[in-house]
């Protein structure tokens, strides 16, 4: 079952998270999500490559250790994407994290939840700058699809409302 | 009163919409028992001892007659005929179903009321002075910051997923009402070069670790409000425990941080968004407080004296002294109702009390109430002149219990009898109290004096805060009461109104006096405390309080445990503790 909501539309999803056991970086082939710390640690090696990796941010995470020495932009680096877990939807750091790329760290990319991503709280996630959803398996996707539009209007005007649907 | 726009009344519409797919999911097992919790107790509902428990908010206390007049239908369509409302300005049911609840939440939106985070790892419903917009005593209106902070804060998308709940409490008054330094952030009033702005608190608190906030921002100029809350809120979000629940409150961070550190983390994030879309205009307060409809107070009423005749009665004399408050427009007062008449549970009021108050608030004053964390309801604006048909009407229905700010105007939770987290009953208790001290002479011969009880470390009573205050622990499976005195909400330092005060707005934690006692005791501890302090005062203008802070607490330890009985009860609770 699709379970990926990118652009409004439920995809196929083909990235993959890098097991760096056996090689500090992934082959330079498309679509491998490495882990924040070996972003951190292989950042020269990583922004070579020809197929951008990932970055799989924790809920712990210092925001700080996305960026290299001397950006500010993260739009500017070589990042596919960034996604950012969420062991469990109770853990509301990645809320926060996402306000800190997408505003403070000038982050336009895709930005995608990851982990225990409930119907119920994907608009949040969408007002916060998410723009990527990875479903939690036993939660329906038609209807995580529904919940962007749970609410119509807003009180936060920092926050934008998630886009509308395009299916 | 505040008047939805239609923005505010399809966001509680929508939200109803999403709770009842919600709950309808849950009861289809298409949601699981972990997954639904945290859900539900966003929209107020808790599993409790008996049935669900269905905390509705009152937002800053305010509430007026078709409000009231709903919760008196919700009470008996849905419940059994009564609720419950808390020290936090909200009203609880405890006997409503789970699969009616949607439909309550839809008879409140109605009225253009909610039960959105009254419960939860969120910000919760901001309160406020209950004296809120009537008080002679204001810098600003209470009720209009506090609306604004409610808008700011609901269905905060950054913000529903803290690592514990979250209060914010506001006083607009010289004097603080609102207890701000004992909530997550307290916000205190006050003009700093013709600038009106407030103080802020952060890190006070109850429960386990009870601590007084921390005077983290001296002054915030009220356009920068917003701003400040979001980035305290987003330092807390991002840096608060969540590994141990006992730690996570914004009261530890602050502690292990340091008060200088956390104001210096708040400040680098505030300083990258305080100029932000957040930043509060003169136009959006101007267009919350034009959505209020203000009372339309008679001009041509002044002054007057109590007719002499009528206080010939000394039951309406006493009731005159205890439950009518100033009022900042001539010829009006604030009246209390009491919710605390001996053998009634502190708080509680039934369906048809309500609809009675609802009217008396239509014939008395504009039908505007307010809700005090003392659990009582405040009449907002009766004329002055017809004092005493009010009394009249309210005695006949025993809401006119003459002792608000007395020793029998116990603050209580529900305690064991309702909820599954109490350690011990608080009702039983509350009424032993007052049984005890049924004699009203004796009651104002003792004076000024809150005496607060909770079941359970959790605190909702508010003990740790009381002159007196009674806490209910579990040892080996048995109930124990815990005795603190010296507690305070405010006024520990009401002459210093200067920045550099950190006295956390003047609140003050109680000090234990020593081993638990058995419950029967109880009553007996309190007498004795209580002629200690008699013995002890200087005059009967000293009130407890005062002389626990002038002498402190060892002598009213010594005559408690001084008497053989009382120690008795005392160190059997220490054995059973060992």
């Amino acid at each position: 079952m699709l379970r990926l909501i990118r652009n409004g539309m439920l995809e196929v999803d083909e990235w993959h998270v890098y097991d760096n056991s056996t090689a500090p970086i992934p082959d330079d082939e498309s679509h491998w999500m490495v882990s924040l710390a070996t972003w951190k640690n292989n950042f020269q090696l990583l922004s070579l490559r020809k197929h951008p990796v990932g970055i799989l941010v924790p809920p712990d995470a210092d925001p700080k250790d996305i960026l290299s020495i001397d950006v500010r932009n993260l739009s500017s680096q070589p990042i596919a994407l960034i996604a950012i877990d969420f062991p469990n939807y109770t853990d509301g750091r990645g809320f926060s994290l996402a306000q800190i790329f997408r505003t403070q760290y000038g982050w336009t990319g895709e930005l995608r939840a990851v982990g225990d991503v409930l119907i119920d709280t994907i608009h949040y996630l969408a007002r916060c700058g998410f723009d990527s959803f990875l479903i939690k398996e036993g939660h329906d996707p038609e209807l995580a699809l529904k919940a962007f539009e749970t609410f119509t209007v807003h009180y936060q005007k920092s926050y934008p409302q998630p886009v509308k649907i395009n299916s | 009163m505040y008047i939805y726009d239609e923005i505010d009344q399809k966001l509680v519409e929508q939200r109803v919409a999403q709770f009842r797919e919600q709950t309808q999911r849950f009861l289809n097992g298409k949601l699981s028992d972990d997954e639904f919790r945290v859900l539900r107790l966003q929209n107020g509902l808790y599993i409790q001892r008996h049935a669900p428990m269905l905390r509705v908010a009152i937002p800053y206390g305010m509430l007026v007659s078709k409000q009231l007049r709903t919760l008196a239908y919700i009470a008996r369509r849905w419940d059994r005929g009564y609720g419950h409302f808390s020290t936090r300005q909200n009203i609880q049911f405890n006997w409503p179903r789970l699969e009616d609840v949607p439909e309550i939440l839809a008879k409140l939106a109605t009225v253009q009321m909610h039960a959105i985070q009254t419960s939860g790892n969120c910000i919760r419903n901001t309160t406020t002075d209950h004296f809120a917009g009537l008080a002679p005593d204001e810098i600003i209106n209470p009720l209009v910051w506090c609306e604004i902070i409610r808008q700011w804060s609901m269905l905060h998308p950054e913000f529903a997923f803290l690592p514990r709940k979250f209060k914010i409490a506001v006083s607009g008054a010289l004097t603080d009402r609102a207890a701000v330094g004992v909530h997550d952030i307290g916000l205190q009033a006050i003009e700093v070069d013709g600038v009106l702005g407030f103080r802020v608190w952060v890190g006070g608190g109850l429960g386990r670790t009870p601590i007084v906030g921390k005077l983290v921002k001296p002054f915030v100029a009220w356009h920068d409000l917003l701003t400040y809350l979001q980035a305290v809120l987003r330092v807390y979000n991002l840096h608060g425990r969540r590994d141990n629940k006992y730690k996570a409150r914004i009261k530890i961070l602050v502690k292990d941080l340091t008060p200088e550190v956390f104001a210096q983390q708040v400040d680098e994030q505030w300083q990258l968004i305080k100029d932000g879309p957040d930043k509060v205009t003169e136009e959006y307060v101007r267009d919350i407080s034009s959505r209020f409809v203000w009372p339309k107070y008679d001009p041509s009423l002044t002054e007057i004296e109590i007719i002499a005749q009528e206080t010939a009665n000394p039951k309406y004399e006493r009731w005159l002294r205890t439950n009518v408050h100033g009022h900042r427009m001539n010829g009006y007062v604030s009246v209390t109702v009491s919710l605390k008449a001996s053998g009634v549970p502190p708080g509680d009021i039934t369906a048809d009390q309500m609809d009675a108050i609802a009217e008396m608030s239509e014939k008395y004053g504009f039908g505007e109430l307010r809700i005090s964390h003392e659990q009582n309801l405040i009449l907002a604006d009766v004329r002055k002149n017809s004092l005493y048909s009010l009394w009249l009407e309210l005695d006949m229905l025993n809401l006119a219990t003459p002792n608000v700010g007395y020793i029998t105007n116990i603050i209580a939770c529900p305690g064991g009898d309702y909820c599954s987290l109490a350690n011990a009953v608080s009702i039983p208790v509350a009424a032993a109290i007052q049984q005890r001290f049924d004699n009203l002479d004796f009651v104002y011969e003792i004076g000024e004096l809150d005496l607060n009880l909770s079941g359970c470390i959790n605190s909702c009573g508010h003990h740790h805060v009381g002159h007196i205050g009674i806490l209910g622990v579990d040892k080996a499976g048995e109930e124990w009461y815990q005795i603190t005195i010296g507690g305070r909400q405010n006024g520990g330092d009401s002459t210093d109104s200067s920045l550099t005060n950190n006295k956390g707005g003047g609140a003050a934690i109680g000090r234990v006096i020593g081993p638990s006692f058995a419950r029967e005791q109880i009553p007996d501890v309190i007498y004795r405390l209580i002629q200690t302090y008699l013995r002890l005062r200087d005059s009967d203008a000293e009130r407890f309080i005062d002389v626990v802070e002038r002498l402190g607490i060892t002598q009213f330890k010594q005559d408690v445990y001084a008497d053989p009985l009382l120690a008795k009860a005392a160190i059997s609770a220490e054995v059973s503790d060992a």
